[in-house]
């Protein structure tokens, strides 16, 4: 049964009002708690029990599969290993996330590492969205793992996105492109406080025609930190291109360290990096069309973020 | 409706607007024009308060103005066109024509765009980023102006990065707002069509007003600006200007 805390922390996270509708697994407090299962998609725990695999058949089209997890427990910290396996030609949707309540003084946190092979000629829209909420002091950590692997033709197209309460995360994203695979990686992260959130990247273009764009956008505020690390390497001919934005409010602060390795003379690597407060004009902008000041910046950084 | 009086704005004490008085009228069309540097964006930026002024006071109707912020004049009715309009990450026009007019209101964001003549509904959920052109962005910044149905508009030359088939069209657009809306409008401006266009010419050299009265009457001295119009030659170390 889902209670108030765990609906609350699903619609911040997946945007469920509820049960969603097709295949799905819901984990809470490291255990399952609900799974179903559709014709095309597969779900079912890993042999070790450490997670679970998700198979989606070849050539399933428009279907979705989300698979949140909820942590309420005091003092866990759950790890969890989940693989998803994409069939040539399908085109899913796979909502991730994962929310924290924490209502006392012990830390609670949770790593999820997936793996994602994306088969040939397939879409993927992977969207993983992490938050904490409650009175509690305990501290709240979240490290996501991504590993992709595309196939040829291959596209994954994925949001990343840190929307609040996190004190700890370690995010690693990795990816292995192969010949005229497509990868768009968009990660939002906003800190706060003490918050502490690094970001490190590692994007290989190992086919022939692949593409790759890295999108970083960073809300620093108080005394919070955020690092940003992307490396892209290709090694065939290629484009690939990182772009990060970073706006420091308050007494935040950050390190963002773009790196492009080119192995082969008919690649093209690029990258652009913004770090700094909100612009003045844009901030003029919006109180010239009435706005506060305070309701200016809200505004700026929603659509940052959006 | 807008009384300006002995107003000043100094930078490392050089007065870029040297006590400069004037009273604008309700409902007129005025155009501010001069040499680059005269100080006609700096008055334009004074009004609207994105620069505070060193001395003197600013009036809008009846009420002294001089130290409110930047939102307060917007919501005393004041409108201002960039001339370097900001680009944003994630605000589309549509978000910027709602913050405008107050209402997400479909129906009326599209009366909106029909009034100041944008078809393509497309455009509105357009990002305002770096991706526009030079001339995209001067519509939505004008059409954003407009929104706000103010009772004073003031365009930081609004033809920049206009094509040429577009400023007689944007000069007919703030010619018809102010009839029918009645708005007071002051275009700062270089473009002989907005000066055709205002009821009022006023031309600032220095930071001093220099000039006010129709357009035929400031003639001589535009032309004679079309020789040389970076301020004034300064003796010897000219290139042998004439004045």
């Amino acid at each position: 049964m889902l209670d108030a805390i765990d609906k609350d922390l699903l619609k911040k996270v997946a945007d469920l009002e509820g049960l969603p509708k097709g295949a799905f697994n819901i984990r809470k407090n490291g255990k399952l708690l609900q799974r179903e299962v559709s014709a095309n998609i597969n779900i079912e725990s890993s042999a070790d029990g450490s997670g679970i695999v998700v198979t989606i058949k070849p050539g399933t089209i428009n279907e979705s599969v989300h698979i949140p997890v909820i942590l309420s427990q005091a003092g866990l910290y759950d790890v969890v290993y989940n693989n998803f396996i994409i069939g040539e030609g399908a085109d899913v949707t796979i909502i991730a996330g994962c929310g924290i309540h924490c209502g006392g003084l012990e830390p609670e946190g949770h790593a999820g590492i997936h793996e994602f092979r994306v088969g040939k000629g397939a879409k993927v829209k992977y969207v993983e969205k992490h938050y904490a909420s409650g009175p509690g002091r305990g501290r709240r950590t979240l490290n996501p793992t991504t590993k992709v692997l595309l196939e040829a033709g291959a596209t994954a197209a994925m949001e990343l996105t840190q929307i609040g309460g996190v004190d700890e995360a370690n995010r690693a994203n990795e990816a292995v492109l192969g010949p005229d695979s497509l990868l768009l990686i968009t990660e939002r992260v906003l800190t706060e406080g003490n918050q502490k959130a690094v970001s490190a990247n590692t994007i290989t273009l190992a086919g022939a025609g692949s593409r790759a764009n890295m999108i970083s956008r960073s809300v620093i505020k108080g005394d919070s930190e955020q690092d940003f690390y992307a490396t892209m390497e290709a090694l065939a001919p290629c484009f690939g291109h990182i772009e990060c934005d970073a706006i420091i409010m308050d007494n935040g602060r950050n390190e963002t360290v773009p790196s492009l390795k080119v192995r082969h003379p008919d690649a093209a690597l690029t990258h652009e990096a913004s770090i700094g407060k909100i612009a003045s004009d844009q901030l003029m902008k919006l109180m010239s069309l009435g706005l506060t000041y305070e309701e200016a910046v809200n505004r700026i950084i929603q659509g940052f973020l959006k | 409706m807008l009384e300006l009086k002995d107003l000043y704005f100094s930078v490392a004490g050089r007065n870029i607007i040297d006590g400069l008085s004037y009273t604008f009228e309700r409902g007129k069309f005025y155009a501010i024009t001069g040499p680059n540097g005269s100080g006609k964006t700096t008055l334009a930026k004074l009004i609207m308060g994105i620069n505070l002024a060193s001395a003197g006071s600013i009036g809008f109707l009846g009420k002294e103005i001089s130290s409110l912020s930047i939102t307060e004049r917007a919501r005393e009715g004041i409108a201002y066109s960039f001339q370097q309009p900001a680009r944003f990450k994630g605000i589309t026009f549509r978000d910027l024509l709602a913050m405008a007019a107050g209402t997400d209101d479909e129906g009326m964001l599209l009366a909106l765009l029909r009034r100041v003549g944008i078809c393509s509904l497309s455009f509105l959920d357009n990002p305002v980023d770096a991706k526009l052109s030079g001339g995209e962005i001067k519509k939505i910044e004008l059409a954003t102006t407009i929104a706000r149905n103010p009772k004073l508009a003031i365009y930081d030359e609004p033809d920049t990065g206009i094509d040429l088939w577009t400023i007689q069209p944007m000069v007919r657009l703030l010619k018809r707002e102010q009839k029918e809306h009645g708005t007071t409008t002051v275009v700062v401006s270089h473009n002989r069509a907005f000066l055709e266009a205002a009821d009022i010419v006023l031309m600032i050299s220095e930071g001093k007003l220099v000039y006010r009265g129709d357009l035929e009457g400031a003639l001589p001295m535009l032309n004679d600006l079309t020789v040389c119009n970076y301020r004034k030659c300064v003796g010897g170390k000219d290139v042998g200007c004439y004045r």
